[in-house]
């Protein structure tokens, strides 16, 4: 018995128009328009044909398509394409484990030798339709011994389509030249040179082709004539992993949306399990009731990236690669309690970077580090009482505000020689700038003390402080700073050294303080005492 | 008493936040009898600021801040004349060796040239702080005996600032023990960056320009607080009342910096004559040899007027201006370069007789006193019109020879911060994101001249943005303060200014970017308000056109034609602009000139002065172009607005239209000398001022009051004085450019192929697109031959055939081929014919796959082999066999093939390919070269349109008024005036003319997207026709979707 190769191509026409009908069936009756582009230029991308009799066109603006009131217009959904893109792959790997992801609205699927299981290409390609039925979408299928033409008569022709040995040039002759989908710049070539469909293609001489286009337009002759062949190109197992939940309704307690997070993280983590590797980071992404999207609209780093309506977003980075589901969750649980959504949740989508698994081995002669898996639960812990920006290292900001710093986040990950080297490094600087300048040190008071001043003219003559009172001897200053003047709150701030002597039986009887007096707040503090 | 002495302003370029008005301004609140301007390397600031502070009885110190090699600034006041000159010397020195912007001495370069200079020891980048910075104290001390050994002990001073800030405490104490080591006077100054407090936010958005941070990164690169500002002796004096000396010193310098920018010490250039003759006699041998050339030996008239006219340039002593301007002139004509005087030069009969107008003015009756008058005291400006490019170039470089390259320089041109730049780098600056930075952009348009609020508000809500929201209402405070502040220093376009002897020590030099220029630190108008002189050579497209177009003819029409011996009455001339055929005339062609040419119907030369002058935005604004128009047709009582002004207002019907008019409508009904009515026409012109303005106005109504003018007739003559002072010409201009108008029509009407092949290679310039001027031509019978490789030059040329020159378009119009390799092209087409794409492209080896496609598709290369014709597809084939590099194994067999004729080169045409039809070719032409010089794209489709009723263009002159009408073409122009309260005008093209479409506001609303999109359109709407004047009042628009090509429109709004 001869074997003989035997293709089938799978195409979703309107994919895009498709990729939404499965999530919301009822749309797939009623004129709906697909919108996409740079903003506020949203353009319509894809409509359906009840849309388009209506007057909608391709490339409209959005502003021109909401003249239309009956149509209902979309944002495209990228995660609902590639929901549909996934089922499509799920469809051809329940046929057949050869497999090639064409495209994202095109499989080519190796069906050879498999009359035995399904039938002929007939019912090959019925059972196909069915079960992409099945999961929602509407698909195209075609069967040819050679591969490229089962690929372009299933985009150009619908239904199944059985395409004989030997016919293959006469299925493809009256088919534009755009279906074999050259590069743009031979597109234009055929253009330009009033090639339109693939007959004109076939009819010129391969030769001269070769001259003219190179290899590419040979190919696509050989395409053309029905004898154009490669090999399959087996789909590769992809290393993105991402889970979605829908809710018919939205979840607004911590409680309820730690099951569903915890549901979603199991099934990652089995996901993951099996093909050997971790997590190094997971994002969640959250759609919220529009009701509440004000909420969101106010911090001023939102105002530079202004997020889409609705939505909340967080991120969590792992300092190792884990797959401990109950982690995660109590991470992300720890996370949220800190900075909660703010809105009822109607969309949940995890998304897992992967990573493989850690291998270490711990060196004899640098000191134990925490388990970074319980230091990271430790400060995600913290965070959760004292604020995610409240908990890390210290960092000094390039400001002229005294004092001014940052917290970064805490990390040890960096620990060991290296580090030695760099405070190393750090103290001899501090050391050759010491020699250079002789400063006198100053013992910082954070948060600074509160104290009431009286002055003469500008001058502080009276102190008062911890209970405590004094005469000024000396008073230097101001030194006045002021700066974020383009932010809500600016600062401004006159800074005295002052020389103080105290009543009473203080001790010491004197002293050198730095008092700064908060022109926003119009308060007296000290902010030290020198050394 | 204390005086600033060390202030920058914001021509310091990003380094100051006020303008040196404020800054004088704030100085003279305070009382302080004098200031100093120090700004970065430059002089920039000077005139404004001694302007401005002479007006308000404030001394102007000049100096600068120089920067040393080193990285520090020397803060220099100038305290004699011989000071300014080593300071604009050593400016121009340092800037002239250094390219665009930078530039900086060395210490050595001082000898010599430190006197009449004081050297302060700056702030934080000067050279105390610089020093101390970098070795100490004793370092410190060094550099100021250094200083002292450079410009001499006594001026030298320790200068001392106080910002609050203990560093800067830390090295006045160091300063002060080396002051009183080295026995040096302590001087007390605020190191100025902003007049007001509150504009230190300006300066730290500037911090950031120039830094390229935004204001959330630039952390310590900002200021550390608002103290830079101009503070009252009142509060220098409590800041350093334990160092009263300092305050004093501030005074004692002073009084020693005794240079102002009065004794600036110009001199426009003798000119050198012949003999020893004294300059004047010079000038009146060639006025009076000129005058027997343009009037003969027996016009009395013109004889006296140039008399009074030479005395009058005696008493002011011109007459080397003249001269040196006549001497220009002269270059041009030696050189064949055509040049016109316009402006209000051609009021002058001695211009007129030098040559340097063409305008008669004294057969014009034109107001002399307009150009020159004893009373105003002013240097004349005389504007020179002359070919754009490489000849106007010439001249540039002709007047850099002759007064040597530190005698001449062209005027800068100060580019300030305006609208959606400005609002751009702010936004910016903010950290705006990209998004929100573009509505706030598009916003700028909106809220630029408009001082409402509420409306504001709503503009900024409607497009999502809250100004409530503190950025967003910092950011719109910040664009309204940085308005009009000095962003850069650019070139003016034509202003050049010469000097007797060295303008280096006048004002200081930089290079300009084009290679080869120099510029002054002033614009024109700080030159002028400074007094010096000031010649403008301007490029106009419409010389260029003329100049090309009489060469062409002396070598095709074998005939010399005298643009300043025309014809004076051509029929034919009169005839085309009486029916508006005027598309590519000069000042004439535009869509609201041709409706307003059939009925001013001009008849003679003066007709078409005021026809250039009546379509300017003044006369519109002041309601005079319907009153002359009705006048003119006799439909209205040529009355003039008062009794008093018939002798001025007769000659244009009673209406005013001249700037002259004006000036003398003050001078009458006012009682305005010439000076004030100059002042008047000044005050409403291009720098307004509402204050001055509102001044002038209350003047000008007391006079007429007090004439007896009072009531509407003072309210029209206020109106008409007010609305066209900025945009209305001036009767010898509009003279001027009438003339060239005459010259244009004559060579279209008499020479079409010659004017055509001029215009078409001058582009770009005029109203219309080549693809509208070769249809216009078409429609007058001229030929056109398409690009054609094989005879095509660069330049569009006329055909040697005799019957009617046909006009080969020419290879500059193949979009996208580069100008070197069509050069390449005819040199190897010359040397031997090409017998092949192949070939050409093997001869041709720079030519580009993509320039060869454009050929190839545009029907170029359809005769290369002169054995066969190949079509344009067949072309394109070829094209990409030829373009495929042959690889490696090929390379040698072509080369050896090269030296005979081979198989490779010898056309393949697969006869598979179909040729492209007429709409292919159509199409391909206009993608190709913008044009066509095939049949218009609507003829194909006429039978069809004549089906559903389309009427052509030219069939709508003999339909009714009123009539309802459908019509089809191109859209070749769109327009949307200012003065047209929102109406737009169309012009739709087909094969027969062009129709003129008017819609109305809503409509336009309605169908905006359709109109501005559409390159084809049909209009359904009722036919006007008055006067001869015919247009469309559009009803329905939609798109004309039979024809793909598509010809660029114009658009203006």
């Amino acid at each position: 018995m001869s074997f003989t190769a035997l293709f089938a191509a799978v195409y979703v026409p309107h994919f895009i128009l498709q990729a939404i009908g499965r999530s919301e069936p009822e749309l797939r009756t009623h004129p709906l328009a697909i919108v996409d582009g740079p903003s506020p230029t949203f353009q319509v991308i894809a409509l359906n044909r009840i849309a388009e009799l209506l007057g909608v066109a391709r490339g409209m603006t959005k502003a021109a398509a909401s003249q239309f009131a009956q149509v209902t217009i979309r944002p495209r959904c990228i995660i609902h394409e590639a929901a549909a893109h996934a089922a499509l792959l799920d469809v051809a790997w329940s046929i057949t484990p050869r497999v090639e992801d064409t495209a994202p609205d095109t499989l080519l699927l190796d069906i050879s030798g498999l009359a035995s299981l399904f039938g002929d290409e007939e019912k090959i390609a019925l059972e196909i339709v069915e079960r992409a039925s099945a999961l929602g979408m509407n698909v195209h299928v075609a069967i040819s011994a050679n591969l490229e033409t089962a690929r372009i008569v299933a985009r150009a022709l619908p239904g199944p389509t059985i395409v004989p040995d030997g016919e293959e040039r006469h299925f493809l002759e009256t088919l534009p030249v755009a279906m074999l989908s050259p590069s743009l710049e031979l597109a234009e070539i055929f253009d330009r040179w009033g090639v339109a469909t693939c007959k004109a293609l076939t009819s010129l001489p391969v030769l001269s082709l070769s001259e003219c286009v190179g290899q590419e337009g040979v190919r696509l002759h050989a395409i053309a004539s029905g004898k154009g062949m490669r090999p399959l190109l087996l789909a590769e197992p992809v290393q993105h992993f991402e889970e979605w939940l829908e809710l018919d309704d939205a979840v607004d307690d911590l409680e309820s949306l730690s099951f569903l997070l915890g549901r979603l993280l199991d099934q990652l983590s089995a996901r993951l399990s099996a093909r050997a590797v971790s997590i190094a980071a997971i994002h969640v992404h959250f759609e919220l009731q529009p009701a509440f999207d004000h909420a969101f609209d106010t911090s001023r780093d939102l105002l530079r990236v202004k997020p889409a309506p609705g939505t909340f977003s967080c991120m969590l980075e792992m300092p190792v690669p884990t797959r401990d589901a109950k982690l995660l969750l109590k991470l992300l649980h720890l996370r949220l309690q800190s900075r909660p959504p703010g809105a009822p949740i109607q969309k949940i989508q995890i998304t897992a970077q992967s990573s493989l698994a850690r291998v270490t081995q711990s060196s004899l002669f640098v000191p134990t580090a925490p388990d970074p898996d319980k230091l990271e639960l430790t400060i995600a812990r913290i965070a959760a009482v004292v604020g995610d920006s409240n908990v890390g290292s210290p960092q000094l900001l390039d400001s002229h505000q005294p004092d001014a710093f940052q917290v970064r986040k805490f990390s040890v990950a960096s620990a060991g020689i290296s580090d030695s080297r760099s405070i190393a490094q750090s103290v001899s600087t501090i050391n050759s700038q010491s020699s250079a300048v002789t400063a006198i040190a100053l013992h910082a008071f954070r948060p600074p003390v509160p104290a009431r001043v009286q002055l003469q003219g500008n001058k502080p003559t009276l102190v008062f402080f911890q209970g405590r009172s004094g005469t000024v001897l000396h008073a230097s200053g101001p030194w006045r700073t002021s700066g974020q003047w383009w932010e809500e709150k600016p600062w401004q701030e006159d800074a005295w050294d002052l020389e103080i002597l105290f009543s009473g039986e203080a001790q010491p009887p004197r002293g050198f303080y730095r008092f700064s007096y908060d022109g926003m707040l119009e308060k007296w503090f000290v902010r030290g005492v020198y050394d | 008493m204390y005086i600033e002495l060390h202030a920058r302003s914001a021509f310091s370029f990003l380094e100051g936040a006020s303008s040196p008005e404020e800054m004088a301004r704030s100085c003279a609140e305070f009382g302080m009898p004098s200031m100093a301007l120090l700004d970065r390397d430059g002089l920039y600031g000077a005139p404004q600021f001694y302007l401005a502070a002479n007006k308000i009885g404030v001394r102007a110190h000049i100096g600068a801040e120089v920067t040393c090699v080193q990285g520090w600034r020397y803060p220099l006041l100038v305290t004699s004349h011989e000071g300014y000159k080593n300071l604009c010397r050593l400016i121009t020195h340092m800037k002239l060796r250094a390219a665009k912007g930078a530039g900086a001495i060395e210490v050595r370069e001082w000898e010599g040239v430190s006197h009449g200079l004081i050297c302060l020891t700056g702030g934080d980048e000067g050279p105390l702080a610089h020093a101390l910075r970098n070795g100490g104290r004793e370092a410190a001390r060094k550099v100021i005996e250094q200083l002292c050994g450079i410009f001499g002990r006594n001026n030298v001073y320790v200068e001392l600032q106080r910002h609050f800030s203990v560093q800067e405490e830390r090295r006045n104490q160091v300063a002060i023990e080396i002051a009183r080591n080295l026995h040096l006077p302590l001087l007390a100054t605020n190191g100025v960056t902003h007049a007001s407090p509150a504009q230190r936010e300006i300066l730290d958005v500037f911090t950031c320009l120039r830094h390229h941070r935004v204001l959330a990164n630039a952390g310590r690169l900002l200021s550390c607080n608002s103290e830079r500002y101009l503070k009252s002796p009142a509060q220098m004096a409590a800041l350093f009342a334990d160092l009263p000396e300092a305050i004093a010193s501030t005074a004692e310098l002073a009084s020693r910096l005794q240079f102002t920018l009065k004794d600036l010490g110009y001199k426009f250039p003798t000119y050198p004559t012949p003999n020893n003759q004294s300059q004047m006699e010079y000038l009146r041998q060639r006025a009076l040899e000129g005058m027997v050339h343009r009037y003969g030996t027996q016009n009395e008239r013109a004889h006296l007027q140039i008399q009074r006219e030479l005395s009058v340039i005696e008493k002011l002593d011109l007459p080397g201006y003249f001269l040196i301007v006549w001497d220009i002139i002269r270059f041009c004509r030696e050189k064949n370069i055509l040049v016109q005087g316009r402006g209000s030069a051609a009021n002058s009969a001695v211009c007129y007789s030098l040559g340097i107008t063409a305008v008669d003015p004294v057969g014009m009756n034109l107001l002399f006193e307009r150009f020159l008058s004893e009373e105003r005291g002013e240097w004349p400006d005389i504007d020179l019109d002359l070919p754009s490019g490489d000849q106007r170039e010439r001249v540039i470089q002709y007047v850099y020879e002759r007064y040597g390259k530190l005698g001449a320089a062209m005027t800068a041109n100060v580019i300030t911060y305006r609208g959606k730049s400005a609002a751009r780098e702010i936004g910016k600056v903010l950290s705006f994101g990209q998004e929100t930075l573009d509505r706030l952009a598009s916003l700028v348009s909106a809220w630029e001249y408009t001082d409402s609020n509420d409306t504001l508000t709503r503009q900024f809500r409607d497009a999502g943005l809250d100004l409530a929201n503190h950025r967003i209402s910092k950011f719109f405070e910040l664009c309204q303060k940085v308005q009009n502040l000095p962003r850069h220093l650019g070139q003016h376009s034509g202003g050049m200014v010469v000097c007797q002897g060295q303008l280096d020590s006048v004002v200081p030099l930089e290079p300009a970017t084009m290679p080869g220029r120099v510029v002054v630190q002033w614009d024109k108008e700080d030159c002028a308000d400074m007094g010096i002189i000031k010649i403008d050579l301007l490029g106009l497209g419409m010389m260029a056109v003329l100049e090309d177009s009489l060469k062409l003819i002396r070598a095709h029409n074998k005939v010399e034609i005298d643009l300043g011996h025309l014809p004076q009455d051509d029929p034919a001339v009169y005839s085309a602009l009486q029916h508006a055929d005027t598309i590519g005339l000069f000042q004439v062609e535009s869509r609201a000139q041709m409706s307003c040419l059939p009925r001013l119907k001009p008849k003679c030369f003066y007709d078409i002065v005021v026809q250039v002058a009546i379509i300017r935005p003044g006369p519109i604004v002041g309601k005079m172009v319907h009153p002359y128009l009705n006048r003119r047709q006799g439909r209205e009582v040529a009355e003039s607005l008062h009794p008093s002004l018939e002798s001025t207002l007769s000659r244009t019907l009673g209406v005013p239209l001249f700037q002259e008019q004006l000036l003398r409508m003050a001078m009458i009904a006012a009682g305005f000398s010439g000076g004030e009515a100059e002042e008047l026409r000044r005050a409403f012109g291009f720098k307004r001022s509402e204050a001055r303005m509102k001044d002038i106005e209350i003047k000008l109504r007391r006079g007429m009051e007090s004439k007896g003018v009072t009531g509407e007739t003072q309210n029209k003559i206020v109106q008409a004085i007010t609305s066209f002072a900025l945009y209305g010409f001036p009767e010898s201009h509009a003279a001027s450019f009438a003339l060239i108008a005459y010259a244009s029509a004559f060579l279209k009407c008499h020479y079409l192929a010659v004017f055509t092949t001029a215009m078409l290679n001058n582009q770009p310039m005029g109203f219309y697109q080549p693809a509208t001027l070769i249809k216009d031509a078409q429609r007058h019978g001229q030929k056109f031959k398409p690009i054609d490789i094989t005879c095509s030059q660069w330049e569009c040329t006329i055909g040697e055939s005799s019957e009617n020159f046909p006009v080969r378009i020419g290879l500059r119009y193949v979009k996208g081929l580069h100008k070197e390799t069509a050069l390449q092209i005819l040199t190897q087409r010359s040397i031997q014919p090409f017998a092949s794409i192949e070939d050409l492209k093997q001869r041709v080896p720079q030519l580009q796959k993509d320039e060869m496609r454009v050929l190839a598709a545009i029907g170029a290369l359809n005769f290369i082999s002169n054995k066969t014709h190949i079509h344009r597809r067949s072309a394109l084939w070829q094209v990409e066999r030829a373009a495929r590099p042959a690889g490696e194994l090929f390379a040698e067999h072509l080369r050896n093939e090269n030296s005979g004729p081979a198989s490779r080169f010898l056309p393949s045409d697969p006869m598979n390919l179909t040729p492209m039809n007429n709409e292919e070719r159509l199409v391909a032409d206009f993608n190709g070269t913008g044009l066509t010089v095939g049949h218009h794209p609507m003829a194909q489709h006429r039978a069809e349109l004549n089906r559903s009723g389309v009427s052509p263009a030219s069939r709508l002159a003999a339909l009714r008024d009123g009539a309802f009408v459908r019509v089809a073409g191109g859209v070749i122009v769109r327009q949307r005036p200012g003065t047209a309260k929102g109406f737009v005008f169309l012009s739709l093209e087909d094969e027969t003319g062009i129709a003129n479409i008017i819609i109305q506001p809503q409509l336009f609303e309605k169908d905006h997207t359709t109109v501005v999109h559409n390159s084809f359109l049909l209009i359904e709407g009722i036919l006007q026709n008055q006067d001869g004047v015919i247009s469309v009042k559009a009803g329905i628009i939609k798109p004309f979707h039979l024809i793909k090509a598509a010809a660029p429109a114009h658009n203006f709004h």
